[in-house]
């Protein structure tokens, strides 16, 4: 190659990913300081990348009279299984009221209105109280829309199509992150981001799974890189499956996106092939309405023990609601279904569950710092917030939350202080290793002598993932799963993409699913360690849950060897049964 | 479902690095509900890996797989194969930049709508508080048929003025500036007006409607643009005046 490997740019604060998380941190960063050099890198197009945009029912905070940031709390830590950070999720729902006020009053979002003119909120599952604001149901898109124009409207200068690919230590061991690689997807280019302050907000996606739910350019980079660098995980054994994927067949790309969750919440049966309401022997008492790991885990034993339909799912049936009730209130859900020749508003629909949110992430306090100096992380890249199971419209909120968060901690942080340079040998290697994905001298995916491709390791992944490190695990299928990541990561490492650097997409593909394997397996080790069933970590081996002496499982990587290590929950705002009473005075909109 | 194969016909080129345009055809076998970006991600993954396209979400929220299917611009990944015919032709929207294959640049799209100032603005009272606003206000009654633009790009691609006249703002960023005139929690409404009455703003569009064919969304741009001129009309503003002798000025 001629010339250098890579260009080199300085800034003060680099934000990956423009997901709700992204864009809030760039837009809190710039209100606190707008002499910051802010630089947002985004893999797919800004604002149009990642999960924020998916989001379907909305955004969970405690506003009305009756409702407190205190009851939002209870929820979640009972959802969570008491093995939620709580000192996170009190920033969660404290901060969250503060957020949706400015979402509309700085960026000129405007929430669904009750007649009376007030904001309006609905019921979600595993709630207390209703406290979900949406735009219709397709509320990510109100979300990301009017954030990314006042992002456009600052003049924040924006960098699409560019994955990171590395962090960047600063030289010397002492671990501090001073910026990332980057590879322009479109001209095959890099260029090494020097950083004073590093945010990851790459989403998650557990896009590793057969039926998954999120952007399908998702391949937990974010986790990856942190992996790679020295980042401390927690909670990475539990991954949320949402109950109702769409299935329009296996394989096929819109198979396992999402059939919102309000559909249940307002009375939708689910049905397994035989035409039974099967929840009733599940959960009785709440039925459909019951918490998202439960009603995915049902679907699924349906499935498996052979009550599925013939596409190998379950229906979901609203036509007793009344179209005219579905076609108002659900409309981005009976308009998709309409295009794929569905009539969600008359008939059932077949669905399946499907792979949807990672509540393990890289373990942060609560001014979003990971284990590394001068690295940050919001957003699904982030752990701890939501333990062993994530409320449904809790995401959204999440990722909007401590992206604020991070983005006045980046500001703090970054304003004044010095610029450190980068380890030249880490930045070197990085290009190196992305460039020996490519072999430049053949025309297709697979290099001379070799039959193997990117798409062949990710489907073998898929399928690995769904049978033996899913919505029902065993202590025998995960030791098998886990020795079976370890030869796909072989696999991975041996496929060559042929053809240009330039906008070649094989290319990509073989860099992704190297990064879902590495974060795969952290997935499988922390879900061995856990000998129990809790939230949505559920071994049929270990039915039971121990409630003698919670934990969370860390995952570190010391002296480039995996670390699992039990660290007891600490309860810090309220132990398990106990309850916080909810102030006098219903707080709203605090900051 | 057609019974022996479907022909998939890529236009491929017309980027910076790769200008010659040509057609390349690939055979797939046809399954059940696949759309026409499963048929993409099939023939990339299958049979030739240096196609370029672009998606996200899948499923019609991110608005990134736009592309014309068989001339007609619209989202790769709601549109079902079946009922195509045996042969579907796959091309690039228009009045973009081709980046590669049916990938395109925005970015010219992306510039007009900050032309169109297509961003909130708030007001005193919108900035300190979210106001209580009935659903049924006028205002609302006016905006939300408009507001769920997903900036995907399918009306821009679909208007004949954007082809004509490279400076012409289009149905997307007239049908925000549209959404944040009729709010009274802007504070840009008259200045916004201005901006997108300009020669190459709201009276270069002919209303052919176009745009509101083509939409996914059932969003009507050219509506927008109707009650837009409307306003304009109505306000008298200086620089309609200015914008309707700039825009009749021979060669204008």
């Amino acid at each position: 190659m001629s010339g250098p490997a890579f260009q080199v740019r300085k800034c003060d604060v680099l934000i990956l990913g423009s997901g709700g998380a992204g864009l809030l941190a760039a837009l809190a960063a710039y209100e606190a300081d707008p002499a910051l050099d802010i630089l947002i890198a985004v893999k797919g197009l800004f604002g149009k990348s990642g999960c924020t945009r998916m989001v379907q029912g909305g955004y969970n905070v405690a506003l009305s009279a009756g409702d407190s940031v205190e009851n939002h709390f209870m929820d979640t830590v009972r959802a969570g299984a008491w093995l939620n950070d709580q000192d996170l999720a009190w920033e969660l729902v404290s901060r969250a009221p503060g957020c949706i006020r400015r979402l509309e009053t700085v960026c000129g979002a405007f929430f669904d209105r009750s007649s009376d003119g007030k904001i309006h909120q609905k019921a979600f599952a595993g709630q207390s109280f209703d406290r979900t604001v949406h735009k219709g149901d397709l509320t990510g898109i109100e979300l990301t829309n009017r954030v990314s124009e006042q992002i456009v409207r600052r003049g924040i200068p924006v960098l699409e199509e560019r994955r990171a690919i590395t962090l960047l230590p600063v030289p010397g061991a002492d671990g501090r992150i001073a910026g990332a690689m980057l590879l322009d997807i479109r001209s095959g280019d890099f260029t090494a981001v020097n950083a004073k302050c590093t945010l990851l907000a790459t989403g998650g996606g557990p896009t590793f799974y057969k039926y998954s739910a999120c952007a399908q350019e998702l391949a937990t980079d974010g986790m990856a890189m942190a992996w790679e660098a020295g980042v401390d995980f927690c909670d990475m054994e539990m991954v949320q499956f949402h109950p109702t994927g769409i299935l329009t067949g296996e394989g096929l790309q819109i198979t396992g996106t999402l059939l919102e969750e309000g559909l249940r919440g307002v009375g939708g049966h689910l049905l397994n092939g035989r035409g039974e309401r099967y929840m009733e022997r599940y959960d009785p008492e709440r039925m459909e309405r019951s918490t998202r790991d439960l009603v995915a885990r049902a679907g699924y034993t349906e499935i498996r023990e052979g009550r599925g339909t013939g596409n190998g799912g379950v229906f979901i049936d609203v036509s007793h609601l009344g179209a005219d009730f579905v076609r108002k209130n659900f409309k981005g859900m009976v308009d998709r279904c309409a295009d794929l020749g569905f009539d969600l508003a008359g008939a059932p629909v077949e669905v399946t569950p499907t792979a949807h949110y990672m509540m393990g992430g890289a373990k942060i306090d609560t001014g979003c710092r990971t284990s590394l100096p001068g690295l940050f992380a919001a957003g699904e890249d982030a752990g701890g917030t939501h333990g062993a199971n994530r409320l449904g419209g809790n995401g959204v909120a999440n990722s909007t939350v401590f992206g604020e968060v991070a983005g006045r901690e980046m500001a703090a942080g970054a304003g004044g202080a010095p610029l450190e340079g980068f380890d030249s040998g880490t930045a070197e290697a990085s290009v190196a290793e992305a460039l020996g994905a490519l072999d430049v001298d053949t025309p297709g995916v697979d290099a001379p002598g070799e039959e193997d491709s990117p798409y062949s390791v990710r489907a073998s992944l898929k399928e690995l993932m769904w049978e033996k490190i899913g919505l029902r695990r065993n202590g025998a299928d995960l030791a098998a799963g886990l020795g079976e990541i370890a030869s796909l990561g072989e696999r991975a490492a041996r496929v060559r993409a042929g053809g240009g650097r330039a906008y070649n997409i094989a290319w990509q593909n073989v860099l992704d699913v190297r990064n879902q394997i590495t974060v795969a397996e952290l997935i499988a080790r922390s879900a061995i360690e856990r000998d129990e069933s809790r939230g949505s970590h559920y071994r049929d081996d270990i039915p039971e849950s121990k409630e003698d002496a919670l934990y969370n499982v860390f995952i570190s990587k010391r002296s480039g060897e995996a670390v699992i290590e039990r660290r007891p929950v600490r309860f810090t705002r309220v132990k398990p049964g106990g309850e916080i009473a909810s102030a006098a005075e219903p707080v709203n909109f605090v900051d | 479902m057609v019974a022996g194969g479907v022909i998939i016909r890529v236009r491929r080129g017309g980027a910076a690095d790769d200008p010659e345009e040509r057609h390349q055809t690939y055979a797939i076998a046809p399954r059940p509900r696949m759309t026409v970006l499963d048929a993409l991600t099939a023939i990339q993954s299958e049979l030739d890996p240096s196609l370029g396209f672009r998606y996200s979400c899948r499923v019609g929220m991110c608005g990134t797989c736009a592309l014309r299917v068989n001339g007609r611009p619209r989202w790769a990944c709601r549109t079902l194969i079946e009922g195509l015919g045996e042969s579907v032709t796959l091309e690039p929207l228009v009045n973009f930049p081709v980046l590669r294959d049916l990938a395109v640049d925005m970015t010219p799209f992306l510039d007009k709508m900050s032309r169109a100032r297509a961003w909130a603005e708030p007001t005193e009272a919108a900035a300190s508080a979210p106001v209580e606003l009935s659903p049924d206000s006028r205002q609302r009654v006016r905006i939300d048929p408009h507001i769920e633009c997903i900036t995907c790009g399918i009306c821009y691609s679909a208007c004949g003025m954007a082809a004509h006249d490279p400076d012409f703002l289009g149905p997307a960023a007239l049908n925000r500036a549209y959404t944040l005139v009729c709010d009274s929690r802007d504070a840009a409404g008259g200045e916004r007006l201005a901006e997108v009455a300009d020669e190459h703003g709201i009276w270069r569009c002919h209303s052919q409607f176009n745009c509101t064919e083509a939409c996914p969304k059932g969003i009507s741009p050219a509506t927008a643009i109707q009650a837009l001129k409307r306003r304009a009309a109505a306000s008298g503003a200086k620089s309609f005046v200015a914008s309707i002798i700039g825009g009749l000025a021979p060669g204008g």
